[in-house]
């Protein structure tokens, strides 16, 4: 027996709904996906970036199976409104993933927009890209006192062990 | 407006609710001998009142009892859940020691991440020429005195008269 209202409370309801209706939520998609196959990296509000990610992902598990499959080709020539990003699809970043089973995307969280609305936004890329990482690779400086330190340290570590080995191999023969 | 109406219902109901208890009581004064006639006025008439004025009809509407003292107003606007909460979860960020979130980028190594790859996709604009002619091969990027490596045969390449900045290390 039902005993709550269907209509008002959404407990675990997963779907989400944007736009103006489920159609109007696959068109703003397929625009942001258009972009993103285009640029390669894109910026956008949070929740577009999630929704489009598994859409981006599943893109390019059908521009795997390859050119001449009619469903990916299908696939392709309605999610990507420029037709000009089909080719660039099938012959760049589907070899580029060949390798990889899962996780094309790579999405991260961005400080709020600074307009009146202040969104949440995030950026979504597709990994591989030519750009700057967003996350840079940490690099330790060699010149920094702690690490010169660190470094005599070894040093000294490494000779004393050495000398210890000689004293050792030195006794072992007698 | 039948609110109004209903409320000259309910007024006229008590009072011939009344007048019946009275007379079935025996407290009525105004009857006399069964067949005395008391003058033009024959029988009790339940006295029609005029349009029931405008107090009359905001008769049942809530209203506060009594001025909230300020020490009640204090209670209510400094108690915990109208605060603004405070955020534990800001840090400074490792490069360059702004303040950030902690599952968030920090802006200010993302405004300059921003600005580069613009200025790499205006680079890439003016290489096509015009919209819509996007080749189907990788890109790389070089900037100043680089020369192509091994893996970058067959890419397109993207130049930027500058230094290679030294957050840009693929």
């Amino acid at each position: 027996m039902r005993l709550t209202l269907r209509a008002l409370i959404s407990h675990g309801r997963v779907a989400r709904r944007m736009g103006l209706g489920p159609e109007s939520r696959i068109n703003m998609l397929r625009n942001i996906l258009t972009g993103l196959v285009r640029h390669e990296r894109i910026e956008t509000t949070r929740v577009r970036a999630d929704e489009v990610q598994f859409y981006a992902e599943k893109l390019i598990d059908y521009a795997k199976k390859g050119d001449t499959n009619e469903k990916s080709m299908k696939m392709a020539d309605f999610w990507l409104t420029e037709k000009d990003l089909i080719p660039k699809l099938f012959k760049v970043l589907a070899p580029r993933f060949e390798n990889q089973p899962s996780g094309y995307t790579r999405m991260a969280r961005l400080p709020n927009r600074e307009n009146l609305d202040r969104a949440a936004m995030a950026v979504i890329e597709y990994k591989g890209n030519p750009f700057p990482p967003l996350f840079p690779v940490k690099q330790d400086n060699e010149l920094n006192l702690v690490n010169q330190l660190l470094k005599g340290y070894r040093e000294e570590q490494a000779q004393l062990n050495h000398s210890g080995h000689k004293l050792v191999f030195w006794i072992t023969r007698m | 407006m039948s609110l109004t109406g209903f409320v000259r219902f309910l007024r006229q109901s008590l009072q011939r609710l009344e007048s019946d208890f009275i007379q079935a009581v025996g407290l009525d004064r105004s009857l006399g001998p069964a067949l005395a006639v008391n003058g033009p006025s024959l029988l009790p008439q339940p006295n029609n009142s005029s349009e029931p004025s405008f107090l009359d009809s905001i008769f049942w509407m809530a209203v506060p009892k009594k001025r909230r003292t300020i020490e009640v107003n204090r209670c209510r606007r400094r108690n915990p859940n109208k605060m603004i909460k405070v955020k534990t979860n800001i840090e400074p960020c490792v490069q360059c020691g702004n303040l950030k979130l902690k599952h968030t980028l920090c802006g200010f190594c993302y405004e300059k991440i921003q600005k580069e790859t613009s200025l790499i996709r205006r680079q890439i604009q003016n290489m096509e020429g015009r919209p819509l002619n996007t080749p189907a091969v990788e890109t790389v990027v070089l900037y100043e005195n680089e020369t192509p490596g091994e893996a970058d045969q067959g890419k397109r390449i993207v130049e930027r008269s500058r230094k290679r900045p030294s957050w840009f290390n693929l």
